[in-house]
Formats: structure tokens, sequence, C-alpha cells
């Protein structure tokens, strides 16, 4: 019940924050649209069009995973820097539900709010395009949950990095260009790749949307790499924040910016 | 009485990040706490207050050294013992500016695993107590500084622990705030059966509502003692010597020598002679000095002293008679 409380409180002060910085949220949305203006602009005018169709749905697919990607990865990071900053992350960390409980709740909070804005996003951008993807929800659900508790344990090594050193913009900024490449080079390029964090789920996804297929093709083997890869990377990123907590702990870093 | 915080041995060090010179901010420090008490945690800048205030919340790791909150080793169970204790660290700044008076009460309570609903109540309770109730659905951002202050501390309240650490929390607050903050603070410790551990630099508020004091000098505990017992205990040692005529150089220079800490001074009519006695019965040595030269007395009083006079005087090194 504590839990249910905790998820509740954060979903509601995420859904109030982002309706008082109103502005901040449609600059956001915004600007996602026009990029992805820009990358299907490009497309259209400028790539072969034997293989339009598929490179847009493509874009698409991937475009909307890096958006998702960045929202909840650099967001750990982000939060802990914006309450350092505010003078409030000290306050949480003296809650007995424990910071990476409440950066947690509402990270699956602000997805779940970053969640409907993307799915409109993405009709407006199939409008937008005239190329309508394969939306299976019950396929893409259970894939869209793995992908993205993978997702969270990179989250969590940022948040980790965050808490000890504050200033990571520079790192965010690099990240970006880290994410695009796990969302936009497919799995097929190298079997390395399977070890990466949410590339597998990126790849299941465009299989579903764009290649029209179902749960069952997809067959139990990859949905297990997937799990055991979103697993790992959320226990990996657990394990490592409670360290950097404890480092900030000793070395007197946590209220500090 | 019951000990709800017990601190012992408590030794925390830095290393600082350019030259890696070690610093210790805190040694051996050793005191509890005691239920439904107000303790004020005294210290000049730089002495470990801040440290020690971390230590207890949970927020820093000591080097050495254990502190227990209701008997819970807090490094060992941290979010155990944090259910007994909530603070107001950084005052103002520790509330979410773009969230009403009644949002940010309903975000922390929830941070703790509390339900809207169950805390309607309560919010209404302490915001009938912090005179907030006409300003619940501001955002904190508009609120004056004493508004925000106030709703610091009632943030801290609702988390429902037996013991509020709060870090200054009549800076920068207007006269009148401040001794309306000061009265909350001996109600929630009256009516609500809580503890308070108080950290500031306002000697007014400690001599006003604490009832026990801990000064904290270069990272030791200096002084652990009743703030009434404190001030009588200079109290009694200053004496101030009002002379019909003046002292001559050779009886200053007696009084120097035998009382160092002495002030004197002459006006058209008088002279005053102000001593520190380290024992009472050290003012026959005064009176034999006045001797000298059949000096008149006119008036002996002992002198008011104020709290601030008191702190000063520990911080000086002047705690180990004090001690005696």
């Amino acid at each position: 019940m504590q839990w249910i409380n905790l998820f509740r409180a954060n979903l509601r002060k995420e859904y109030l924050e982002m309706k008082r910085y109103l502005p901040n949220t449609i600059a956001l949305v915004l600007t996602f649209y026009f990029i992805f203006l820009g990358l299907f602009g490009v497309i259209h005018f400028f790539g072969d069009p034997s293989t339009q169709d598929a490179n847009i749905q493509f874009v698409i697919v991937n475009y909307i995973f890096w958006f998702l990607a960045l929202s909840v990865i650099q967001m750990f990071g982000f939060e802990i820097v914006n309450e350092a900053i505010r003078g409030t992350l000290e306050q949480l960390s003296m809650s007995p539900m424990g910071i990476w409980r409440i950066l947690s709740t509402r990270l699956i909070a602000s997805t779940i709010i970053y969640g409907i804005i993307i799915f409109v996003l993405l009709i407006i951008t199939m409008l937008t395009a005239g190329q309508w993807l394969n939306i299976d929800i019950l396929s893409i659900f259970p894939i869209f949950v793995l992908t993205v508790f993978g997702m969270y344990g990179v989250g969590l090594m940022v948040g980790g990095l965050a808490i000890v050193y504050k200033q990571i913009q520079a790192f965010l900024q690099i990240l970006q260009f880290l994410l695009a490449g796990l969302t936009f080079i497919p799995l097929a390029a190298s079997p390395f790749m399977y070890f990466l964090p949410f590339v597998i789920g990126v790849d299941l996804v465009r299989d579903i949307m764009i290649g029209g297929q179902t749960l069952i093709d997809i067959g139990w083997l990859p949905l297990t790499i997937l799990f055991i890869n979103a697993f790992v990377y959320f226990i990996a990123g657990l394990l490592f924040f409670n360290y950097c907590e404890r480092m900030a702990m000793k070395k007197g870093l946590l209220g500090q910016y | 009485m019951e000990k709800i915080i017990e601190i012992n041995n408590l030794t925390k060090s830095y290393r600082k990040r350019k030259s890696k010179e070690v610093i210790q901010a805190v040694k051996n420090v050793a005191f509890n706490v005691y239920k439904g008490e107000i303790l004020g945690l005294l210290g000049p800048n730089g002495a470990g207050k801040t440290t020690t205030i971390k230590l207890i919340c949970g927020l820093l790791y000591p080097d050495s050294g254990e502190i227990k909150i209701k008997g819970i080793p807090n490094t060992v169970r941290r979010l155990e013992s944090l259910q007994h204790i909530s603070a107001v660290l950084e005052g103002n700044r520790n509330l979410y500016w773009r969230l009403t008076v009644r949002e940010n009460l309903e975000y922390f309570a929830g941070n703790r695993g509390r339900s809207r609903k169950e805390v309607k109540k309560e919010i209404d309770e302490l915001l009938q107590m912090f005179r907030l109730k006409d300003k619940e659905n501001e955002l904190v951002n508009r609120l004056s500084r004493g508004m925000q202050q106030k709703l610091a501390i009632a943030v801290a309240m609702l988390a429902n622990t037996e013991v509020l650490l709060l870090d200054e929390p009549t800076l920068g607050l207007d006269v009148q705030t401040g001794l309306e903050v000061r009265e909350i603070l001996k109600s929630i410790v009256k009516n609500y059966h809580r503890t308070i551990i108080i950290s500031s630099h306002d000697m007014d508020v400690i001599q006003d509502i604490c009832n026990r004091t801990v000064i904290i000098n270069q990272g030791t505990v200096v002084i652990d003692q009743r703030v009434d017992e404190l001030i009588k205990l200079f109290e009694v040692r200053s004496y101030r010597l009002t002379l019909t005529e003046p002292l001559s150089l050779d009886q200053q220079k007696a009084i120097s020598a035998r009382f160092p800490a002495n002030e004197y001074v002459e006006d058209q009519a008088h002279s005053y002679l102000t001593v520190q006695l380290e024992k009472s019965e050290d003012i026959y040595q005064i009176f034999q000095v006045l001797q000298l030269n059949r000096t008149p007395i006119d008036s002996i009083d002992r002198k008011a002293i104020r709290f601030d006079e008191v702190f000063l005087k520990i911080i000086q090194g002047d705690h180990q008679y004090a001690m005696d």
C-alpha cells in the first residue's frame, strides 16, 4: 500500500508540474514534432523512392524510441541534479521509503505521462507521413514494458553518476548520441548488440510495427533474451545507484551542487 | 528520561578535493537526546554542527562511532531509523515552489507512503496551527519567506516522527514571524509530545525555547548542559563594583594580574570594575586591592549575563571552569 501511495504522490506531482510548466511541455512536444518533420523531409525529398516507405516507417519507430529512451534515461540524472539545485534532494533522501524508490516511482509516473504524449505524437507523425504502422497493443505492450525496464536500469546508472558528480550535463549531451545509436542501429548489425541495453526490445517492436509480426511469430527465445537483458540491466543499475548513494553519503556529496 | 537519540564517539573527516588535505569535521562527539526536550545545537561556523546534524539524519556515514535513533543504529538500519526522524535542513529550499501549500504537504506525506485521504485531517489541523489555512491553494513561490519556513516545518511535522530536527528555523525571518515560529515549536513539544533538535545562531531563540544545549567547537562537544544552569554558572561569577573614587595605577595592575578578564571604566562621578571570578570567595582578593587605598565601594552587583556572552566565553575556551 505504501508503494501505491508513493506512486500516486509522484504521478500527481509529475502531472501538476507538467501543467504548471505548460510552455515548457509544449515546447518539448513541438521540438520533437519539428525534428521528426525534418527527418521526414530529408527522406522524402532526398531518399531512394523505392525504399522510401520502409525508411519512413523505420524512422518513425526509431525516433519514438529515441525520444522515450532520452526521457527515461536522462530523466533520472536530471531529476537528481534539479533536486540538488532546488535543495530538496536531502529531504527526499530522508524518506524511509528510500530515494531510489521515490525516483523510480517518479520515473514510472513520467513514463506513463510521456507514454500518452508519445502515443499522440505517434498518431500525428503517422498522419503527417501518411504511413500507418501496425499498432498491435497486445504484442507491443509486454515488449514495451520489458524494454522500458532495461532503460530504467541505465537510468539508475546515470542517476548514480549524478548523485556523486552532479554536474553531468556534458555527459548527458553525449548520451543523446549514444542512445540514438542504440535505437537506430538494427540488432542484425552485430551479435554483440544483444548484450547492449534495450536494443533487442526496440528491434522486436520494429518487427511488430513495421513487419506486422505478433508475439507468437516472434517466439519465446527473443523474448527470454529481452527479459534477461532487461533484468540484468535493471539489477546492475540498482546496485550501481545504491553504491553511488552510499559513496555520496560517505563523502558528504548528497546535498552539494 | 527516555533516550530518543544516542550518539557515541562519532568521528567524521573529509578530504579536500584539490589539496587532498584531511579535515576532521567531527571528533568523538557524544551526547544523548531525551524524549520531549528541545535541544539546542550550537557552534560557530565550521564547528562541525551541520556535519553532526547530517550524521543524525543519516545523510552522512560516520568514519567511526554510532548513532541510535530509538535504539536503531542509523547506519545499519538507515531507512528504519528514518521512520522516527524528520528534518528541515534548508528552510524554504526544502519545498517545491511550483506546487501549492497543500500539494507540498500531500506530496511529502506521499513520499513517506501515506495517502492523501489518510492525511487530509492532519493537514487541515496543521494549516490551522501554522496559520496557513487561507494560503493552502497558493503556490509556494508566492508566499513570504516566513510562510515558506512555517510550511517547511509543517511538512516535517506531517511525517509524524518523534524527533524533529530544525536547522536555523528562524533565519531570515522578521521579528513577528520569528516569535510566531518559537511559539509554534513550544506548542509542538507541549501538545504533540515531540522532541526537537534546533541548530541556530540565534541565541535568543536558544535561550527562549531550549531546555538543554550542546555546544560544538572545532569538531568536539565542549558543553552539554541545561541552558538555565549554564547561564547561572556564568552569572554568579560575574560582578560589577561601582566605586566612588578611581583606582590607582598600582591597584589596576594588581587587579589585572589576578583577574585578567576584568573591565575597568571611569566617568566623572564613579569608576566601574567588572570582574569574572573563578570562585565566589575570590571577591575577597578584590577587597584586599581596594583596601590598599581605602577605595570606597558604592555598590556591588551581580552582572546579568546574556546567553550570547556565555556562548562566546565557552567558544573562547572559558568552558573548562563552567564544567567544574
